[in-house]
């Protein structure tokens, strides 16, 4: 593992056009989560020429397989149809972890996030974050035991405004 | 944890000795020695057993295999505490950037 360096994930996907919406644990901090993630989660929108920047991105990042075992992952090769038939994808990258969800539980993926997600602009990058409600949203139908207290400080982000 | 854990961690919070946790099982003191220290594997029902002949109980339930999560845990490991908690410090500084963003996003 080396640096987690989650903007310069999100600058490659900006920079090539790839149209996502970061959803999970990283859109919680972006959303003032103080509970660490290891990883973005983004969901991408599934159009083939989507998918096809999304590879290429993929490819600029040194993306692999994330595994037990294998600290720098497994190489697999990728392109539009083989990203869109596997529903998740947990992948290490130079840059840190990113992990590929097309539909997170709870939702109906990109287009249903993409309707209230929020452009935001971080220190190094601009970025499109899923709504606070849809976050919980997804993290309630999950319903991982480690997702509790997380799950706690986003309804009262929520009620205290958002 | 590990059977030779559970069996272990059990007599502890029970506040047993080995020799007495034997005498509920009706087992020999070395024998308790040997599952705890790992020299013998028990199985299954062996460390159920010790666990309840310490007052409590072992429930089971299938859970999805993280792996992806668990190479998380290791590449963490990896790491020294010093480099753990600088990229705790990033995050919590992203967060507090992210706050921001988000509410002036909303303004806007």
């Amino acid at each position: 593992m080396g640096e987690f360096e989650p903007e310069k994930i999100l600058e490659a996907l900006e920079r090539n056009g790839v149209r996502y919406v970061v959803i999970g644990g990283f859109a919680g901090i972006i959303h003032g989560s103080p509970h660490g993630t290891g990883d973005v989660d983004i969901t991408p929108e599934q159009s083939r020429d989507n998918l096809e920047r999304l590879s290429r991105v993929l490819v600029e990042l040194n993306a692999r397989i994330r595994t037990a075992g294998e600290p720098d992952g497994l190489a697999f090769d990728h392109d539009a149809a083989s990203l869109s038939r596997t529903r998740v994808w947990n992948l290490v990258t130079k840059y840190g972890d990113l992990d590929l969800t097309f539909e997170p539980s709870g939702t109906r993926g990109y287009k249903d996030l993409a309707a209230r997600a929020l452009r935001v602009r971080l220190p190094h990058v601009e970025t499109t974050v899923a709504a606070l409600e849809d976050v919980i949203r997804s993290k309630e139908a999950a319903g991982r035991l480690k997702d509790q207290i997380t799950l706690a400080t986003l309804r009262r982000i929520l009620e205290e405004g958002g | 944890m590990r059977g030779a854990q559970f069996v272990r961690e059990a007599r502890h919070r029970a506040g047993l000795s080995q020799a007495e946790l034997a005498a509920r099982a009706g087992t020999t003191q070395s024998a308790i020695a040997r599952v705890e220290s790992g020299t013998e594997a028990p199985t299954l029902e062996r460390v159920v057993e010790l666990v309840r002949a310490s007052g409590f109980d072992l429930q089971f339930r299938l859970v999805p295999l993280e792996e992806a999560e668990w190479a998380q845990v290791e590449a963490l490991l990896r790491l020294t505490p010093a480099e753990r908690v600088d990229r705790f410090e990033k995050v919590l500084e992203l967060s507090s950037a992210g706050r921001r963003a988000v509410k002036e996003a909303r303004r806007g």
